[in-house]
């Protein structure tokens, strides 16, 4: 009984009835909605889409935020093209080194942030410019196009409707989750978020804190970075430039607040699902291209503003930090 | 007191360089695209073979970080210092760039508007890019040609910003009408032009939910080419017939695996090419634009001239680049007697 109660509360229902909701009335106006070719193209767009939106998230746990979400990824990705092509690296290897270089770029975001005291607005602002120009500076714009056979296969292979992607995906949403909510660095992470003085007055470390969660946003940039190169079948340095808006929208739907302190993994998934689900639907009615833009923008307000009014109504509104 | 001394000094400035540009034998252009893309890589290749060609001092290709206004005007200025006296650019905002232009033409250096243009009333000696309408309309007729005129199509573009979106979306509609009925449109995609991801999420949304209502796709833009090309290549569909745009190498791949029926070639190459001999002749033989040129006329501009537009199909692919080279000598045979006057 109190575990209904719970998910009656939970702050992600109302998106998870709007999910639900949407798909039934577009299988309903758009037969085709449900055949397996286009529930694999929203899954591919779930799948590299909440990657990067929880590489976000847990920036946004802390109460920061990182600009070069999306310059990490380029750079990632066309440093795994590029070890391919040019070095011949094996897959394994070139995917190494993408991890490690991801994991490099979080790591000077966090260390830079927590030294010198600045906001990582700041300092990430900063180095999304060096990171992005790295990459055009490597590739002259011009993408690298010899990706493996079995990497352009990861992106494009489905099993009726499920893509391959979701081998990679899943377990990272899952892992990101129980991180959160069960380990103790998770917790030392939204508990930080949720109030900076009070965690470090406890025995918080915030440099630890800092560095943790900037690394760990780098390592799920570069892995959104290489699936988003075996989707496309080739490296181009415009990678990641769609990421900034999208990577805060799905965790801010799903209930994140931006002060930090408050995640939810399912919401965030369920806020990249209301997202891919109004850009389908603006696909399959024929929308006229010059008011997509308004209609994405009124289906969204729309879609948080249904889930805000639910939780207004239960009392479940996370938080808002003062301080 | 100050300021009378700073617009001293500024006018000072400006004149030593007028002058300098006055006195220079030796040509040097610069050529700068809006920031990265792909488009532009044979911009480096025409501007050296011209350099060679024409022995011209300078023809350098530069290239700002990204894509902002500000870094590219940022540029203008700062190649205009270091004795660049010849300009091709490609403007960063229709209007906006008539500013930096207009503080070249004060220090009597010209700039032609390459592969986009200025918006008249503007002091680029003219504009010189693809006429996009005609690029689409070609290209969709070579479409509809291949489909017997029958079927349903999609068209993929650009973004709504770009006036020659509206261009080429009227230009599709055009050859469509054109069908009196035979050929509908099913449905344009814009605004995709940005990032792939966003163009590959779109392009397979429509071929997922109405994939077998759709029997060609035309695609007037780099990154929806190279996202339907991707599409068509991974859903393994030679059924629905396409062309393309331009020449990334994932198009010219898949026309020749058969999955596109071809590409309308665009003529960076040539753009180069030609407007840094313009600028020789111009800057260092003193000639100038022929007013009464045959100037075509777009939505920016009354002075525009087609930089050349070719449609490359299966046997073309393999040597894209001399189709290029053909429309440019083409070009070259008659430019300065048609656009220049020179004593």
């Amino acid at each position: 009984m109190s575990r209904l109660r719970n998910l009656l509360r939970a702050d992600w229902l109302g998106l998870l009835l709007l999910v639900l909701g949407g798909s039934a009335a577009l299988a309903v106006v758009r037969p085709e909605f449900l055949t397996p070719y286009n529930i694999d193209v929203i899954l591919v767009s779930f799948c590299l889409t909440v990657v990067y939106a929880l590489g976000q998230g847990v920036i946004i746990a802390i109460g920061h935020m990182n600009l070069a979400l999306g310059a990490i990824g380029c750079l990632v990705a066309i440093a795994f093209g590029g070890a391919m092509e040019v070095w011949h690296l094996p897959i394994w290897l070139a995917a190494v080194f993408g991890l490690l270089l991801g994991t490099i770029c979080g790591f000077i975001n966090g260390w830079l942030t927590w030294r010198s005291g600045l906001t990582s607005f700041i300092i990430t602002l900063a180095t999304l410019s060096i990171f992005k120009g790295t990459a055009l500076g490597i590739t002259q714009a011009q993408p690298f196009y010899r990706i493996p056979d079995a990497v352009k296969a990861f992106g494009s292979v489905r099993w009726g409707p499920l893509p391959a992607m979701l081998l990679l995906a899943l377990p990272i949403v899952i892992a990101t989750g129980i991180f959160l909510a069960r380990m103790i660095p998770g917790r030392q992470m939204l508990a930080y978020g949720g109030n900076p003085n009070a965690a470090e007055l406890s025995g918080i470390s915030r440099a630890r804190v800092v560095l943790l969660a900037h690394t760990l946003s780098g390592v799920l940039a570069a892995v959104a970075g290489m699936m988003t190169v075996a989707r496309l079948q080739n490296a181009t340095p415009a990678i990641g430039d769609e990421w900034l808006i999208a990577s805060f929208a799905a965790p801010v739907i799903g209930g994140a607040v931006l002060t930090g302190g408050h995640l939810s993994v399912v919401g965030t998934c369920l806020g990249v699902l209301v997202v891919a689900l109004i850009n389908q639907a603006l696909v399959m009615l024929a929308v006229d291209p010059f008011y997509v833009q308004v209609l994405l923008g009124l289906l969204i307000l729309g879609a948080v503003g249904l889930n805000r009014l639910r939780e207004a109504r239960l009392g479940t509104t996370a938080p808002v930090r003062l301080s | 007191m100050a300021r009378a001394i700073q617009r001293l000094a500024g006018a000072a400035a400006l004149l030593l360089i007028a002058a300098g540009a006055a006195q220079a034998k030796d040509v040097r252009v610069a050529l700068i695209p809006g920031g990265p893309h792909p488009y532009f890589a044979n911009w480096e290749q025409g501007a050296k073979d011209a350099k060679r060609d024409f022995g011209i001092a300078a023809a350098d290709y530069k290239v700002p970080a990204k894509w902002e206004l500000g870094l590219q005007n940022q540029l203008i200025e700062n190649l205009s210092a270091q004795g660049y006296n010849a300009f091709l650019i490609f403007p960063g905002d229709p209007v906006a760039t008539n500013g930096p232009m207009q503080d070249l033409a004060s220090a009597g250096i010209p700039s032609i508007a390459t592969a986009g243009c200025t918006k008249d009333p503007t002091p680029a000696l003219f504009c010189f890019g693809t006429d996009v309408g005609r690029s689409a309309y070609l290209g969709t007729q070579h479409l509809l040609q291949a489909m017997g005129n029958k079927g349903t199509i999609v068209h993929f573009t650009g973004n709504l910003v770009d006036p020659n979106t509206e261009l080429r979306m009227k230009a599709v509609e055009r050859a469509v009408a054109e069908t009196h009925g035979g050929v509908k449109l099913l449905q344009t995609i814009a605004d995709i032009d940005r990032t792939p991801q966003e163009a590959d999420e779109k392009i397979n949304a429509l071929l997922a939910a109405r994939g077998k209502e759709i029997d060609g796709i035309i695609t007037t833009a780099w990154l929806p080419s190279v996202s339907a090309a991707t599409a068509l290549r991974r859903i393994g569909d030679k059924r629905i017939k396409m062309v393309a745009i331009d020449h990334d190498q994932v198009v010219l791949d898949a026309i020749k695996d058969g999955y596109l029926l071809g590409t309308m070639l665009q003529n960076p190459y040539g753009q180069a090419y030609i407007g840094s001999y313009v600028m020789e002749e111009i800057v260092g033989h003193g000639c100038k634009v022929n007013a009464g040129a045959p100037f075509k006329k777009n939505a920016y501009t009354t002075r525009f001239v087609d930089s050349g537009t070719a449609f490359a199909g299966p046997n073309d692919v393999a040597h894209y680049q001399d189709v290029m080279k053909t429309v440019t000598k083409d070009l070259m045979a008659t430019f300065k007697a048609t656009y220049l006057t020179c004593s």
